[in-house]
């Protein structure tokens, strides 16, 4: 293809394996499956067979997925599924991952969705595929199907009679529209579904292999850097250009409209001259952010859309009392450790763009808005990044490589965003305020529960039918204005996500108060709303049950009718031997010098996917409020395991993380921008403050498989912060937990 | 033109020797195993050996390391073939999510390996590597990586 660039060591190779021409079917067949009303939704958007799996005639087995490797662990998974429906061995699979020219579209791989709704699309395409290739060997030999079985892509029937799948796959067509009907293997007779198999990525990252984004470096390619405005409503009144070109290094500068990139021949050259060139250059000032009020203020106080999205009435019974309480939550971070990087070449009128977005397909509809091309003429091919948790800079940095790679036909441009450049220019996760209220029985028990969350937006990724959200293209000097602003619906939700209660409280109301200005702009952050209303919820529901004087898990599986819910808790409290006992109010446990406590959480994760219960131990320094984790614990259960270690990695991962904005993180701003830029000024969890981990998991090979990539967020921030309540008996109702805060409850 | 040493290697490097390593391993000599993260001295994903003993790349400037010097970066350590014990080790514990953190990891706990020939403890593990970050939260792993490592490196 024109758009493969001249390579050097393997560019493109390990990444795109497979773009260059596949020789796919070798006999077109007219006969049209008649679609069946079922099967995978995934499937039924992207029907076609050959944009799953393909079977070469050299024998190659090559399996395709929209789903792409974000450091979860997606296409090991990937590949055992479908090595487990095509009874091939995983390690003989060729996979094509997130390509606007080969995979299907996938839309983004977010939300814990890849292995239900992606894995379950892959899994019956591949058995599609097998059971086609066996029928023609069954139909070449006369005999029945079931006599035959399958090793490793080598179909075996009686008498030491052997097909490959090479040779079966020239006597039918696997061009054509997938069998939605075609039947999985059932659980039980899988062999590598829930097994370890070992990541297929990480023995490439230890060696320091080409791996990322980062590492590609085709012939002749040039670096590029964007010289950002001083604030966010900052436009640019006049440049020098003369004197912008002339800067060491710098090839050309892009000016258009408010939007300046340089394009250098080294990449600190690029970084410098676009730091300068910000110096230098004349700005028009905008508005302050927040009019230099408070976010919570302003979250409180300013226009939202106020909806009442979930409700339940509950028999009217007498409440003895009620319980109110509100919560707050600051803007958080990706804080990716690699910041976003895209590498873009325009040649003959066609773009490339190498991006570590998490949705190909998405990406390339707003760039071709952003750029007013023809999405046709885009291609997009994933390649892997640093962890992103979210939407970070990686769609806008594609943006910005590409405005500049069309500035410079023939020569690929890669962009590389400095870290500051990331924390002050990405997407972040929005400020919340939940107010929750609860009426209860005479018996302690609650009978109506309501929850009001005031946030700003959680998706404001690309993937619309207009506008386009790449930051650069408002900056144009013919802008390209962002999507409309949505909050994301029931079930899923997402400034209301998690705010449905897992319990079966009697009455039950969700009202969300949604802004969809935004000051600093906001986007998806790892749960999206979902970490914050858990916390919030469960922090409540543990304020209630010591009004209630109950214990913390006892008071739960009195409102729990979901016995998944139940078994995960059960098995959280077994592992780290729970002391049943009310947590009193305004009484801390003292022990020796220090305040001890423990807590518990637990999320189905947006009311539909894994079931996570999280225990926490911590002590507090009376004295200076600083928090310190003693132990964690974790029981996890998500239907099917596909792979148990990875679910592992996720959980604990998640368990970190989570620990790390529940005690550290908060982005601060000044009148013009984020100034949260640096990990000083915006610190992340260190070895030195994670505590021993031990979580386990209850696999049910009887039910399909659930999302867990983002399962024990909210349930380790509320156990956190349970186990805070009961190491001071206060209060301490804004995330992060610093020693300031936790003080201030102390000495309240 | 400046001539550095780089996993055994002595090679001319064309740039001006305020540049800070980490460019001239990674875009010059077209090393993946050094990272850019934060370009402050805050993250560690940069680390390589000099002379043995953990730099930040993104500090260490080219001139610097002009002549005697040694310079190791992950691909110096080991290879598929003949991996260093702490390759074989992240492999062992699946010490990774996005990885992008690991080859800072990995060579941070080489100089401490290297240093310290007695056993190592869990705490001094997490003491050396206290200031190299992973967002992914796979510090617990590699914890066990590195002590697998030196386990394997005493025996
Ligand atoms: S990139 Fe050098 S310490 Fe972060
Ligand atoms: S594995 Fe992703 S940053 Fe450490």
């Amino acid at each position: 293809m024109g758009v493969q660039t001249p390579t050097r060591r393997g560019f493109v190779a390990g990444l795109a394996a497979g773009a260059a021409g596949l020789a796919i079917g070798f006999r077109l067949d007219a006969r049209a499956q008649q679609a069946a009303p079922v099967g995978p939704p995934m499937l039924r958007a992207n029907p076609k067979l050959d944009s799953w799996v393909r079977i070469t005639p050299d024998g190659r087995i090559v399996v395709l997925t929209g789903r792409v490797e974000l450091g979860q662990g997606v296409l090991t998974a990937m590949r055992q599924i479908a090595a487990e429906e095509l009874d091939v061995a995983p390690a003989r699979l060729e996979l094509i991952s997130g390509d606007t020219a080969e995979t299907a579209n996938e839309g983004v791989t977010a939300g814990s969705q890849s292995i239900k709704f992606g894995g379950e699309a892959l899994a019956v395409a591949c058995a599609d595929a097998r059971a086609t290739l066996v029928t023609a060997a069954a139909e070449t030999w006369g005999v029945e199907r079931a006599a035959l079985s399958v090793t490793d892509g080598v179909i075996e029937g009686i008498g030491g009679r052997r097909m490959t799948y090479a040779e079966a796959a020239s006597l039918v067509s696997l061009v054509r529209p997938v069998n939605l009907a075609a039947q999985r293997k059932p659980p039980h007779a899988g062999t590598i579904i829930g097994t370890s198999l070992p990541r297929t990525d990480i023995p490439a990252k230890v060696f320091g292999q080409q791996v990322f984004i980062h590492d590609l470096r085709p012939e002749g390619m040039l670096f590029g850097a964007v010289a950002r405005p001083p604030a966010y409503a900052a436009r640019l009144v006049s440049l020098d250009m003369g004197w912008a070109e002339s800067l060491p290094g710098v090839v050309k500068v892009v000016r258009d409209g408010s939007f300046i990139g340089v394009i250098a021949r080294r990449e600190e050259q690029a970084n410098d001259a676009a730091h300068r060139i910000t110096a230098a250059a004349q700005w028009r000032d905008g508005e302050a952010i927040f009019g230099g009020k408070g976010v919570f203020e302003h979250l409180k106080t300013q226009p939202a859309l106020t909806r009442t999205i979930h409700s339940k009435d509950a028999p009217a019974a007498a409440a003895a009392r009620t319980h109110v309480a509100e919560y707050r939550r600051g803007f958080q971070a990706h804080a990716s450790i690699g910041a976003s990087c895209a590498l873009a070449t325009f040649e003959d009128g066609r773009l490339t763009v190498w991006s570590h977005a998490q949705g190909p397909f998405p990406l390339r509809g707003d760039l071709a808005r952003g750029l007013r091309m023809d999405p046709a003429a885009i291609r997009v091919i994933h390649a892997q990044g640093s962890g992103c948790y979210g939407h970070n800079g990686a769609d806008d940095v594609a943006l910005d490589a590409a405005l500049l790679a069309r500035a410079m036909p023939g020569r690929p441009i890669r962009v590389h965003w400095t870290h500051e450049e990331e924390m002050v220019w990405e997407p972040w996760g929005s400020a919340m305020v939940v107010k929750l209220e609860a009426a209860m029985r005479a018996d302690g028990s609650i009978a109506s529960w309501g929850h009001d969350v005031w946030s700003f937006p959680h998706s404001t990724r690309p993937g619309d039918r207009v506008g386009c959200n790449l930051r650069s293209a408002w900056y144009l000097e013919n802008p390209v204005p962002p999507s409309p602003i949505v909050d994301g619906a029931l079930p899923n939700g997402a400034s209301a996500r998690n705010a449905v209660p897992i319990y079966d409280f009697p009455g039950q109301r969700v009202t969300t108060h949604f802004h969809t200005a935004m000051p600093v702009r906001t986007s998806a952050l790892r749960t999206l709303g979902g970490y914050f209303n858990a916390v919030a919820a469960e922090m409540f529901i543990d304020e209630c049950a010591a009004i209630a004087g109950v214990d913390p898990v006892a008071y739960r599986i009195r409102h729990l009718a979901d016995q998944r819910l139940v078994a995960v808790l059960r098995k959280a409290v077994e592992i780290s031997f729970w002391q049943p006992r009310p947590v009193v109010m305004g009484r801390g446990n003292a022990q020796g010098a220090r305040l001890v406590g423990t807590g518990v959480g637990m999320t189905k994760y947006k009311n539909s996917d894994s079931h996570v219960a999280v225990v926490a131990r911590v002590s507090v320094d009376p004295a200076t409020g600083v928090v310190k984790l003693e132990k964690m614990w974790a029981a996890t259960e998500a239907g099917r395991a596909i792979n148990p270690d990875g679910i592992a990695n996720q959980i604990e991962g998640g368990m970190v993380q989570a620990a790390s904005w529940t005690l550290l993180e908060e982005g601060r701003w000044d009148r013009n921008r984020m100034v949260s830029e640096d990990y000083h000024a915006y610190p992340i969890i260190d070895f030195d403050r994670i505590p021993p981990i031990e979580s386990v998991l209850i696999d049910r090979p009887d039910l399909p498989s659930l999302g867990v990539g983002e399962g024990s967020q909210g349930p380790t921030g509320a156990a956190i912060a349970n186990a805070i309540l009961d190491a001071t008996g206060r209060r301490v109702p804004e995330i992060p937990f610093t020693p300031e805060r936790v003080l201030a409850a102390l000495r309240a | 033109m400046l001539r550095i040493t780089v996993n055994g290697r002595a090679t001319e490097v064309d740039a001006d020797p305020a540049t800070p390593l980490i460019y001239v391993l990674r875009n010059d000599l077209a090393l993946n195993g050094p990272k850019l993260g934060c370009g402050r001295a805050q993250c560690g994903a940069c680390t390589v050996l000099v002379d043995g003993h953990a730099a930040r790349s993104c500090q260490v400037k080219l001139g610097d390391v002009a002549g005697a010097q040694q310079v190791t970066t992950l691909e110096g350590l080991g290879t598929p073939e003949a991996p260093h014990a702490l390759q074989a080790a992240f492999i062992a514990e699946q010490a990774a999510q996005c990885g992008y953190c690991t080859s800072g990891m990995i060579m941070q706990a080489a100089a401490l390996l290297a240093e310290k020939r007695a056993a190592l403890t869990e705490a001094q593990v997490a003491e050396a590597l206290d200031h190299n970050l992973c967002r992914c939260g796979t510090q617990p792993r590699i914890v066990r990586a590195v002590m697998r490592a030196s386990r394997q490196q005493g025996a």
